[in-house]
């Protein structure tokens, strides 16, 4: 393989980028006694994946728009690796949060899954009530999580120090008139 | 690591926080938000939100998967699901956050008569964010939009035009961060300088997403479907596929 990739780039700079693709196909061939699967036509359709939510707040808040794209194409196996950095980095820098909150913060929300604890009460049920009081998890349709992230972030909900009062709540509350019985969520406005 | 001064700090964390707060659901009218700008060319395939919670009964779970913001009440009867898109549910039961279990959603036709397949919950097909395939077996569910179809004790499911159920004072955060605002509509004549520095009190603070629609999946069964091998620690996450 070294011989292999030191042609490669032999090649590339030598020639034009048809000839290092062609370079890289034979390569590819060459590595590969399978070679059917080369030349097999798919004939199932394949989805990409370009959005993903678990938790709230988690793309938006702590990464920068120009990791969006890689938190949308990418799964919660992978987001301490790619993603765990970026957010302890926002809350150090940006919010001036100590470590207990960094920490806090990227133990609760990653991998980006929203957790359930089903074995719990489902009286307990609420964003991040799985990690912070012991309860069920997941997210209910009332929940302020704008303003549980902004009280996490900014606020004393996990660290009394360097808070900053203005940016723990936006101060509105939900106006959806829900429904008790399947499927919950308010009729559309019409 | 070089400290800002508390000023400048605040500063940051004023403009980041809004901007972040901002963006907690993908708003198609700030045109800086979106999750990538092929999102937002595509309101179909942008996800505002996420949600599980307890069904009718404590054996019941409800997943809810939202889409396409801000349909207005004047859009609400015209606009559906994306047919050539896959919506998935997926479940980690095992707690190494790799999906074991996943719904699959898919939608056929446009407009009123748009018909609606569900599969699973099963084993993904393809595990994984790429080269994902909807799975040969037959859907569980299927039927009309705007309908609820299955029933208790099993799967029961609705696919359609909801209530928004998320809510943010808007307004205030873009008299905050003007340069968030968007080049349309009416929060676009806004003041292009900061024209506040703090979150409106109760009682002046508005909900300005209040009186708009998204598009809704709902999937309410039994919690152990979802679960296994005696874990009952699960991780849920939703995501759209084209």
């Amino acid at each position: 393989m070294i011989n292999i990739n030191r042609h490669m780039r032999i090649t590339m700079k030598r020639t034009f980028h048809f000839s290092a693709l062609a370079g890289v196909l034979l390569a590819a061939a060459a590595c590969n006694n399978d070679t059917t699967t080369m030349t097999t036509t798919p004939t199932t359709r394949m989805y990409n994946q370009v959005q993903r939510l678990g938790n709230p707040l988690v793309s938006e808040v702590f990464l920068a728009k120009r990791s969006h794209a890689t938190h949308g194409s990418t799964g919660p196996a992978s987001d301490v690796s790619l993603i765990r950095a970026e957010l302890i980095s926002f809350v150090a820098t940006v919010a001036g949060r100590n470590t207990t909150v960094q920490n806090t913060l990227a133990a609760v929300l990653l991998p980006d899954m929203l957790i359930v604890q089903t074995d719990k009460a489902q009286s307990t049920a609420g964003w991040l009530s799985w990690a912070l009081a012991n309860g069920w998890g997941g997210r209910k349709l009332t929940d302020d999580v704008v303003d549980a992230g902004l009280a996490a972030i900014f606020g004393t909900l996990l660290d009394p120090s360097n808070v900053s009062p203005g940016l723990a709540t936006d101060n509105v509350a939900s106006d959806s008139p829900f429904i008790t019985t399947f499927p919950y969520l308010a009729p559309a406005n019409r | 690591m070089k400290r800002f001064p508390r000023s400048v700090r605040l500063g940051l964390a004023l403009a980041v926080g809004i901007a972040g707060v901002l963006g907690a659901r993908h708003l198609a009218f700030a045109s800086d938000h979106q999750d990538t700008a092929d999102v937002e060319l595509n309101p179909s395939q942008d996800m505002t939100d996420f949600y599980a919670f307890p069904g009718a009964t404590s054996d019941r779970i409800t997943l809810v998967l939202n889409s396409w913001p801000v349909i207005t009440p004047a859009q609400a009867g015209t606009i559906t699901f994306d047919p050539n898109l896959l919506y998935q549910i997926k479940v980690d039961n095992t707690g190494d956050a790799v999906e074991d279990k996943v719904f699959q959603i898919t939608f056929t036709g446009t407009g009123a008569s748009q018909q609606i397949q569900v599969r699973g919950p099963m084993a993904p097909p393809v595990a994984g964010a790429m080269n994902n395939t909807i799975s040969t077996t037959a859907p569980v569910i299927t039927g009309p939009i705007n309908t609820t179809l299955g029933s208790a004790p099993g799967i029961q499911v609705y696919a359609g035009v909801r209530d928004d159920p998320f809510f943010i004072d808007l307004e205030q955060f873009f008299r905050i961060l003007p340069d968030r605002k968007p080049v349309t509509g009416a929060l676009s004549a806004l003041p292009s300088t900061p024209s506040a520095s703090a979150f409106r009190p109760a009682g002046s603070a508005v909900d300005f997403l209040a009186g708009f629609n998204v598009l809704s999946i709902v999937i309410e069964l039994p919690t152990a479907m979802l679960t296994a091998g005696g874990n009952a620690k699960i991780g849920l996450w939703g995501t759209i596929s084209r």
